[in-house]
């Protein structure tokens, strides 16, 4: 039974944070894991008006149980409409979609993922890992992207093994002239806090901080050099008690995707 | 000489000596042949699953399945070509990921990736493994949304179609198939990707219900399969029930057609241990298990299959060892409450880990 008084663990903040990312009425691309505790928790709470949708083509399901596939059928539950996976990609490139969220195994200073390998040669990685999925997509196609992960040196890098997706490619103009669309990542969200980009450079930002969280500290947790915003950095707002309980009795009950994994 | 020209680039990156190997995916000629010369006449297609992967996966094929990750996925099938021996299939992993099971078997040599894994259980060791010891050559990466869109321009009838994914990636440096262009309509630069039509040489799709002819009908999402069916030379329906023409002609849904169909096979528990939609839930410890323990190393992953495809005959031989009836019983009710069509349930089980293995598959 867990410790239903524990201070916030930090897959609990990420999904907190994340949460208040989504604004109420909106369409919400979301994978599997974090973003779905997080689409959730927000329709539970201050977003119950927010409409689903899933890659692999449901549109709008009745939210249920904690899903392990994007095929499964809590993604598609009693939904009116589910979509070949060509069309569902679609609706991003077609702007219907306000908001998406990407995990990455690394993300580096220009919002670039890497969900392909460790190390850099394809053929013969450190690991290989999943490869893009939908990724790649829904950072090529999307206006509002948010990427969500655990920071560390080895996942926050200079620059990324393999460039799965793309978020500002080399920064400044560079994604515009590949021919890409949307406005590239918005936010980048970790247990430290949260990262936007600098409007020219495109370059990765302090945005806030978790309680506890200093510049200099997070720099450590980074693999490169990290920008400061103007004046004194703001504090990532803690997940409220009420919130909390909400997340370990209703979201996920079971800890599945908010236990933090033991070495 | 090839007649096509493929991203040199990638030819190089992926090491590719001969690239006779990449033309099946693409050859639209010998598609279209293959279409125009398979029986068109309304006959009855079935048989038995031995049979018709034995008469239509032929050692070579570049293959592709139904479904999404563990979802109406065909693995009864799988198990079957493993069982039979198949050699040096290309497999296309979009989005399914159980071909890496064939190259551990030695099935398969050759993989089109765009994911491989297991979702929220965890990245697929077996593939990782078996890629570092170069027991599988990657012949091209992709996205989700650019093999389904290469998929979907076949069923459309095009030669490709443009696309603003995977610009700019690493991917591109990795598919031999993809080029960026600059968009023909547009005065200011607008590079986009040609996606080219893809033409698997077999598709197998495993549906809830279809008839003798190989109608047949999908329940809950259909992916990539509309467009597998209608692209791939040979077509293998597998499914939960045969019911009468008359029926199909009253079902409200997703069809795919019976001419591109060429066998029709009744396969109960085809999906298993995947879930069904309106059938059957999946089998959680039975994944658990697989990447928890089989995937692990090579020798317990040889242990894993013994067991649970070698050992076994057939699907219904596969349901026993899962708990026979009760599985049945506890896995209808818990898809049916996964899908809303039954009282709120009870999800939580008892896992596999490695230091505790109730024997439980539900």
């Amino acid at each position: 039974m867990k410790d239903l008084s524990a201070p916030a663990n930090p897959l609990e903040m990420l999904a907190y944070i994340l949460a208040q990312q989504i604004h109420d009425h909106q369409i919400v691309y979301i994978g599997t894991g974090i973003p779905m505790i997080a689409g959730i928790l927000a329709h539970k709470t201050h977003a119950p008006n927010i409409t689903m949708v899933y890659e692999s083509g449901g549109q709008d399901p009745l939210p249920k149980d904690l899903p392990w596939s994007v095929g499964c059928p809590f993604t598609w539950r009693k939904a009116p409409a589910v979509m070949e996976m060509s069309y569902s990609f679609a609706q991003c490139y077609n702007g219907y979609v306000d908001i998406a969220f990407l995990g990455f195994a690394q993300v580096d200073m220009y919002g670039n993922v890497n969900t392909h390998q460790i190390g850099k040669d394809l053929l013969h990685p450190k690991v290989r890992m999943t490869g893009s999925g939908g990724n790649n997509d829904l950072a090529s196609l999307s206006d509002n992207l948010v990427l969500v992960g655990v920071q560390t040196p080895d996942k926050f890098v200079e620059r990324v093994d393999f460039m799965t997706s793309v978020g500002y490619l080399t920064g400044g103009n560079s994604r515009k002239e590949a021919g890409l669309i949307g406005n590239g990542p918005t936010v980048v969200i970790s247990q430290c806090g949260e990262f936007d980009f600098e409007p020219v450079t495109k370059r990765m930002r302090v945005k806030s901080l978790a309680p506890g969280w200093t510049f200099d500290f997070t720099q450590q947790f980074t693999g490169f050099e990290l920008l400061k915003p103007e004046g004194e950095i703001p504090q990532t707002p803690m997940i409220p008690d009420d919130m909390l309980k909400l997340l370990r009795t209703e979201v996920d009950p079971r800890g599945v995707f908010t236990t933090m994994p033991t070495a | 000489m090839s007649k096509y020209q493929y991203n040199q680039e990638a030819v190089e990156n992926l090491k590719i000596e001969d690239t006779s190997i990449l033309d099946r995916l693409v050859d639209f000629d010998s598609a279209r042949e293959a279409h125009r010369k398979k029986e068109h006449a309304k006959v009855d297609k079935r048989m038995s699953l031995k049979e018709a992967i034995a008469t239509f996966v032929s050692d070579g094929d570049c293959m592709t399945d139904s479904g999404f990750a563990y979802v109406r996925t065909p693995h009864q099938a799988y198990w079957e070509i493993m069982r039979q021996g198949k050699k040096n299939l290309q497999c296309i992993a979009a989005p399914n990921t159980n071909h890496s099971f064939l190259i551990f078997n030695g099935n398969c040599d050759y993989s089109h990736n765009s994911y491989v894994g297991v979702e929220m259980r965890g990245i697929d060791r077996n593939y990782d493994r078996m890629l570092r010891a170069g027991k599988v050559k990657i012949l091209s990466e992709w996205s989700h949304g650019g093999v389904a869109l290469g998929l979907k321009a076949a069923q459309l009838g095009t030669p490709g179609v443009f696309s603003k994914q995977m610009l700019g990636s690493d991917i591109m440096k990795y598919n031999p198939y993809l080029k960026v262009v600059q968009n023909p309509m547009r005065s200011d630069p607008d590079p986009v990707v040609f996606i080219p039509a893809l033409y698997p040489d077999v598709s197998i799709i495993h549906c809830q219900v279809a008839d003798k002819y190989g109608n047949a009908y999908i329940y809950g999402p259909t992916v990539n399969d509309v467009a597998t069916a209608a692209a791939a030379r040979k077509l293998i329906i597998t499914a939960e029930e045969i019911v009468p023409e008359a029926d199909m002609r009253n079902r409200k849904g997703t069809i795919i057609p019976f001419f591109y169909a060429d066998a029709v096979v009744e396969l109960p528990f085809g999906a298993v241990p995947g879930n069904m939609p309106g059938y059957y839930y999946w089998s959680r410890q039975w994944w658990e298990k697989l990447i928890r323990f089989g995937c692990a190393s090579d020798e317990n992953l040889k242990v894993f299959f013994d067991e649970w495809v070698h050992g076994v005959k057939d699907q219904f031989d596969f349901v026993e060892k899962l708990g026979g009836a009760k599985w049945i019983a506890e896995s209808r009710i818990q898809t049916k409450a996964a899908e809303g069509d039954h009282e709120d349930i009870d999800f939580s089980y008892e896992e596999y880990t490695r230091t505790h293995d109730s024997g439980l598959y539900y």
